[in-house]
């Protein structure tokens, strides 16, 4: 049977009812102010190799499609990953420092850019979380001052539960998403129910977000051009000349970008993190 | 008048049903007409059409990202060269698959490219569901339908069989006596330069008989490429 076509072209998404979020019944400012709150999204695990940069590349690409003014924060000292896919709107921090910590933190409300979004580099999202803690940043979520959107990157491994218990203090007030990442075809075995539930018993996430595979050629090619996944599809270069990439493995970057934007939509991330007015 | 670069694929979803005749006939109808054609064999194993037109076909391996890029990024070309792809039937599925995949249809229209479906038919139902499949995946996407008498005779029921294939029209291909399909095989032999000037070695009764059945195949072809034309001349909308 012929696959049928992706939808490629697409329109302003529908909104949805983001799944069922349990503590987020037990949030009653959250809801109130919503859209003026700024909004922060950490992506981050404590294991190497997971695809985190990749994940806060999408996510850029995805608020900026659908023009929700985003900045972001590299947190990988001092050669930054992310900047170099998106140099304009990202800065390199590091997250234990107080100065990085204010160019953050302090200018929420003030930067024209309501959304942040937090690479958080390998092995360090624990001690971020620790740090934005001790800062009072979850004190002011918990206020209704700000919102926040944790993407927790887990490999296939049970080091990766093991992280959840780690993160489980700070992630009460957080709208918590599980991100299980195939861009580069890995395989999730299913855990045993009772191992899970032994992780879980501490922590309530939000939903699970699934990203699909993505050939590798394409992958290497955009990793080549070092631009963004949507400039790379409107073929361009990093200085937005006309490029010549091939058709095939735009084809491919496209229809992947679609479905990992069902996925962000599915969970409702607009809602959490844009203007409900949109 | 906007000139339009053709792309056809020929295919089945089945084996043994004519579809490399079908690509070698409308490549040797193109070069007979001093047209250049650019051919593609997915049939990576045996390439037979390869093998007839080795300077102007490449052989391509769909399942693989780089064959899809030879193969797609080439068609995508709105140079006014015909390209022709004989589908291998073991590629049909990832074929079609891929083209849904990339979005390469909607691509080829953008660029001036017309892609064109001849599906080769047989007597199971399977094959008109195939392309009514494509048919309902791709309302607008241009088909017609090859009735290959030779390979696969569709028998008393041939109105019935073809009237299931949602084509918007159909070539028919005469079947040939064993002896003169026997000269087909022959590599060396072109078409092309065979309706130009026969073979000189080649046997009167065999060369009456291939011209006899060349000359309406080929007939056909140039009224699909002139009803083509007519359509798209805004002359006569």
């Amino acid at each position: 049977m012929v696959k049928k076509p992706v939808k490629i072209t697409r329109e302003a998404p529908a909104k949805r009812e983001p799944e069922s979020r349990p503590r987020k019944a037990e949030a009653p400012a959250v809801a109130a102010n919503a859209a003026a709150r700024p909004a922060v999204i950490v992506v981050g695990a404590d294991k190497g190799g997971v695809g985190k940069t990749t994940i806060a590349r999408a996510i850029l690409d995805f608020l900026s499609l659908n023009d929700i003014h985003t900045r972001a924060f590299d947190t990988e000292t001092p050669r930054g990953t992310l900047h170099r896919f998106h140099p304009d709107e990202t800065m390199i921090v590091d997250l234990t420092e107080p100065s990085d910590q204010m160019k953050i933190i302090d200018t929420l409300n003030t930067s024209q850019a309501k959304v942040s979004v937090i690479d958080v580099r390998a092995g360090g999202l624990s001690p971020a979380l620790g740090a934005l803690d001790e800062i009072g940043f979850f004190d002011a979520v918990k206020g209704g001052e700000f919102r926040f959107v944790l993407l927790h990157v887990i490999g296939p491994s049970i080091a990766s539960l093991e992280e959840i218990a780690e993160i489980a203090p700070y992630v009460a007030d957080a709208n918590y998403f599980m991100v299980k990442n195939h861009v580069n075809d890995t395989t999730f075995f299913e855990w045993d129910p009772q191992t899970h539930a032994k992780y879980f018993e501490h922590v309530v996430t939000s939903g699970e977000i699934t990203i699909p595979k993505l050939s590798e050629l394409a992958y290497e090619q955009v990793e080549l051009s070092g631009t963004p996944f949507s400039t790379f599809i409107g073929n361009q270069d990093a200085q937005g000349r006309p490029a010549e990439h091939s058709f095939v493995l735009r084809g491919y970057v496209r229809t992947w970008l679609a479905r990992v934007a069902d996925e962000f939509e599915r969970v409702g991330l607009l809602d959490l993190v844009g203007d409900k007015r949109r | 008048m906007a000139p339009r670069t053709l792309a056809f694929f020929v295919c089945s979803p089945h084996s043994r049903t004519g579809v490399t005749t079908a690509a070698r006939l409308l490549t040797d109808y193109y070069l007979s007409r001093n047209v250049d054609v650019e051919g593609f064999d997915t049939d990576f194993r045996e390439p037979l059409y390869a093998v007839f037109f080795p300077e102007a076909t490449r052989i391509v391996d769909v399942s693989e990202i780089k064959g899809q890029i030879s193969l797609f990024d080439r068609l995508l070309v709105a140079d006014e060269t015909p390209k022709i792809v004989d589908v291998w039937h073991r590629s049909y599925e990832r074929l079609f698959a891929t083209i849904a995949e990339i979005g390469f249809l909607e691509e080829a229209r953008r660029r001036g490219v017309e892609p064109i479906v001849l599906f080769q038919t047989d007597v199971t139902e399977s094959a008109a569901n195939s392309a009514l499949v494509l048919k309902t995946t791709w309302p607008d996407l241009m088909m017609n339908v090859i009735h290959n008498r030779g390979a696969s005779p569709l028998g008393a029921d041939s109105l019935a069989i073809l009237a299931r294939y949602p084509a918007s029209g159909k070539f028919v291909i005469p079947s040939l006596e064993a002896p003169i399909a026997r000269a087909l095989n022959d590599v060396d032999l072109s078409l092309s330069r065979f309706m130009r000037e026969p073979p000189a070695g080649m046997s009167l009764v065999v060369r009456a008989a291939l011209k006899a059945w060349l000359s309406p195949i080929f007939t056909q072809f140039q009224s699909f490429e002139l009803r083509l034309e007519l359509q798209s001349s805004e002359w006569l909308r």
